[in-house]
């Protein structure tokens, strides 16, 4: 990412905002048009939406610029969206100037945004512009005669957007006739629709006629399904909805809303082709993810309030003259719950971004190295929609670019050595990011070198890290690379020797409660994985209780909890073993952990199997107190420098309770010997 | 095992792009749905690999199948091929504008689709 000169002295508040904004379209831009370049290489078609991506950003970045009279942006944002409407409307074809054109334009974009601030350099940089205007006007001019544009429908075009050509045409038909083009909207469980939806067809058919039917998902639940009916009617929406006599059915104008929204926004970019509109670009609302925070610890707090309602309620049940009563509080405390969970939810899906936006600027990076490296690499990315907390998302890049960057560097060998070992030429990157439970795993592979096992371990035992007679098993010794102090070279043909800190790496990842995973095969690759909980706001934790003192599991490790007799429990050297179906589980004692009394020897104990990413641990403990809602809270002092210990939190009966954080407890005890605490 | 969905109202249609599919160099199970209404439903039941479907079809059609598929989270990252008897440069921009990864007029050549149907296969294998 571009930084600049500081600023800070010279710039308000305001325009400070609009900079980071507008950055953050460039950036985008700047994607856009790589994957054009990409395209136009390798001969591809222009893929639509890439070309529509730009335009959003082009017509966003103008809208800005308006707003904070940056004329000279406002006006070169003009022209380029000029120039990628002709483009995605065939008009231009990318082997005319048009992409050098938009390359240039995104280039003074960055210049500009570089002096924003300072008149006269803003003077210098705005020098271009018109010149460059010129030409893009030029281009756009000459290339008009271009393919005909369909009829332009005043129907809404998010309904225009997956309608086939026939459709389109009974459309136009319907309009021509005079007809009203109305949506009818109903939501039915997904296993059942069709009759629902059967009768529902029927009546509108009775009505008119049944243009298309147009399904989507419904938001709240996964269970259920939204279909909206495209019709042609004689009759206006709130007439048909009189006609139309089905449960749950409503009926709304499909029509292009009347006026535009602000009249600033001199150039339509509702195209005949059905684009998203306007209004979707528009709708967004940038918030500091400060106020967010704030909102997060009101819900919070209010879950803690309603775990002290809870309390309360099973008070008055325990008394026989206000049990009555205790059945209707219960009835309205399940209501609160349910809303609470509601709101819980939408605060935390506001904070939840797709990983998209750091995977373009990882995907830059390795474009920009390889080229540095003289390597040929192609980078594969899925999953890029998948959503994680935007404070865990910056926190990710870092950690990110440092695991692709030495997939890039040290393990992807050279073409010519990658043919003599048999691979092709092109080396393969791939990044792969998916949901597990309450956890995103974002999985960086490679197909080099893997890592060299045996140079590992011997440098590790230079280091005095690794005894010379310690047996240790192929995963120990892969997990030395997150030694602190070991120089982790990747590949077994690197030579530059530079170390590149796996164990950064993993201190990010476990501050942010996460956990990073290494998988490797010699000659055909490495397989880096990283785990993180989706947020770290709200969690459900298990509350367990160890010598009376209580502590906080967070749910989404837990993978079960077990009975446990003392006589089940097996040792293997200092280790502590259980038997579950058949596989060694590791078990450790909270009591041991944090100093605390141990029960009786003869005592049942409850063993609660957490894991995170694929290591797995059992934590005994005296008792197992139950489900609760839990808000962490960070904590400061002695305690917070407890390994194990994320923070703590309040239940009910608003005694705090330490959070355990699993993954730092789950970590290899061994390495946790080797690496201590500061 | 990989598993397809074939969405298609011609029954004509659909045998051939059944037997087309059934000679990928892989294994795999073939899911038939004879209309976009039976794919809505089977999609939350089992789990596909590859969708390959029609466009026009008489209660949704397989564009807005594709917009379903493609701006439904749990569907998304299911490689999706749309297959159409009339050459409609604009059907095919929707399609690929929706998010379909491959696009085929008929008629074709079986062996197109089996390459479309491998190259996309193989792109999700390690998903």
């Amino acid at each position: 990412m571009a930084r600049r000169r500081s600023r800070s002295g010279r710039t308000s508040k305001t325009e400070q905002e609009f900079v980071s904004e507008a950055e953050e379209i460039i950036e985008r831009m700047r994607g856009g048009l790589a994957d054009l370049e990409d395209q136009r290489a390798a001969n591809d078609e222009v893929d639509p939406e890439v070309v529509n991506r730009l335009f959003r950003s082009a017509h966003s970045l103008k809208a800005l610029a308006g707003l904070f009279g940056l004329d000279p942006i406002r006006h070169l944002a003009h022209q380029l969206e000029e120039i990628l409407d002709a483009l995605r409307l065939g008009r231009v074809s990318l082997e005319s100037p048009a992409i050098s054109l938009i390359a240039e334009a995104v280039r003074v974009f960055a210049t500009l945004l570089e002096a924003v601030g300072d008149a006269e350099a803003i003077e210098v940089a705005a020098a271009p512009v018109a010149g460059l205007s010129e030409q893009i006007e030029a281009a756009v001019r000459a290339a008009r005669s271009g393919p005909e544009v369909v009829e332009a429908l005043d129907v809404d075009p998010e309904v225009l957007r997956t309608l086939t050509e026939y459709e389109e045409h009974r459309l136009q038909e319907s309009l021509r006739h005079g007809r009203h083009i109305v949506l009818v909207d109903a939501t039915f469980e997904i296993d059942s629709f069709e009759a629902g939806l059967t009768a529902l067809s029927a009546a509108v058919r009775s009505q008119g006629e049944l243009i298309s039917t147009l399904p989507a998902p419904d938001d709240g639940s996964d269970s259920r399904i939204r279909f909206s009916l495209l019709s042609a009617s004689s009759l206006a929406a709130d007439a048909l909805a009189g006609r139309i006599d089905v449960p749950g059915a409503s009926v709304r104008s499909a029509m292009r809303r009347a006026a535009p929204r602000a009249p600033a926004a001199a150039t339509p970019v509702e195209g005949a082709d059905g684009l998203p509109s306007l209004q979707s670009i528009s709708e967004t609302v940038r918030v500091d993810i400060r106020k967010l925070d704030e909102l997060m610890n009101l819900v919070g707090e209010l879950v803690i309030q309603r775990g002290a309602l809870g309390d309360l309620i099973t008070t008055l049940q325990s008394h026989h003259a206000t049990a009555w009563i205790a059945n209707d509080f219960t009835r309205v405390h399940k209501e609160l719950n349910r809303k609470l969970k509601d709101l819980q939810t939408a605060v935390i899906d506001v904070r939840m971004v797709p990983l998209h936006q750091i995977f373009e600027k990882v995907s830059r990076v390795v474009r920009g190295l390889r080229r540095e490296l003289g390597k040929d690499v192609r980078l594969e990315v899925r999953g890029a929609d998948t959503e994680l907390d935007k404070l865990l998302v910056e926190e990710l890049v870092d950690p990110l670019m440092h695991v692709v960057r030495n997939a890039l560097d040290h393990a992807i060998e050279a073409p010519a050595e990658r043919v003599a070992r048999g691979k092709p030429p092109q080396g393969r990157i791939g990044i792969d990011a998916f949901q597990r439970g309450n956890h995103v795993v974002i999985a960086v592979s490679d197909d080099g070198t893997g890592i060299d096992t045996q140079g590992l371990r011997a440098r590790a035992e230079a280091r005095g890290l690794v005894a010379a007679d310690e047996t240790l098993s192929e995963r120990d010794v892969l997990e030395l690379i997150f030694a602190p102090g070991i120089s982790t070279r990747l590949g077994v043909t690197d030579t530059s020797g530079r170390g590149v800190g796996m164990d950064v790496v993993r201190t990010n990842l476990t501050a942010l409660g996460g956990v990073v995973d290494v998988k490797s095969t010699p000659g055909s690759g490495t397989t880096i994985s990283m785990t993180l909980p989706i947020t770290l706001a709200i969690v459900q934790s298990l509350i367990v209780c160890v010598d009376e003192q209580r502590f906080a599991i967070p749910l989404g490790s837990v993978l079960e909890t077990l009975l446990v007799e003392p006589r089940e429990i097996q040792r293997s050297r200092d280790r502590e073993l259980l038997d579950l179906r058949g596989e060694a589980l590791p078990l450790r004692r909270l009591s041991a952990e944090f100093g605390l009394g141990t029960p009786p020897p003869e005592a049942k104990l409850f063993a609660v199997v957490v894991g995170i990413g694929d290591l797995h641990m059992g934590l005994l403990v005296d008792r197992l107190e139950g489900q609760q809602d839990t808000v962490i809270k960070p904590i400061q002092g002695p305690i917070a420098a407890i390994r194990g210990i994320a923070g703590a939190t309040e239940i009910g009966d608003r005694e705090p309770v330490l959070v355990l954080d699993v993954a730092a407890l789950v970590e290899d005890p061994q390495r946790r010997r080797e690496a201590p605490c500061p | 095992m990989r598993r397809i969905l074939i969405v298609e109202d011609s029954p004509t249609m659909r045998a051939l792009l059944t037997s087309a599919l059934e000679e990928l160099g892989t294994p795999v199970k073939i899911t038939e749905a004879e209309s976009g209404f039976e794919a809505l439903r089977l999609l939350p039941r089992e789990s596909f690999d590859l969708i390959v479907t029609d466009i026009n079809m008489p209660d949704i059609n397989g564009l807005e199948l594709v917009s379903f598929v493609k701006s439904n989270a749990a569907y998304r990252s299911i490689p999706l091929v749309i297959v159409s008897t009339e050459r409609s440069e604009r059907d095919r921009d929707k399609g690929l504008g929706l998010g379909a990864d491959a696009y085929l007029v008929k008629p074709f050549e079986p062996e197109t689709l089996r390459q479309v149907a491998e190259d996309l296969l193989a792109a999700s294998r390690e998903g």
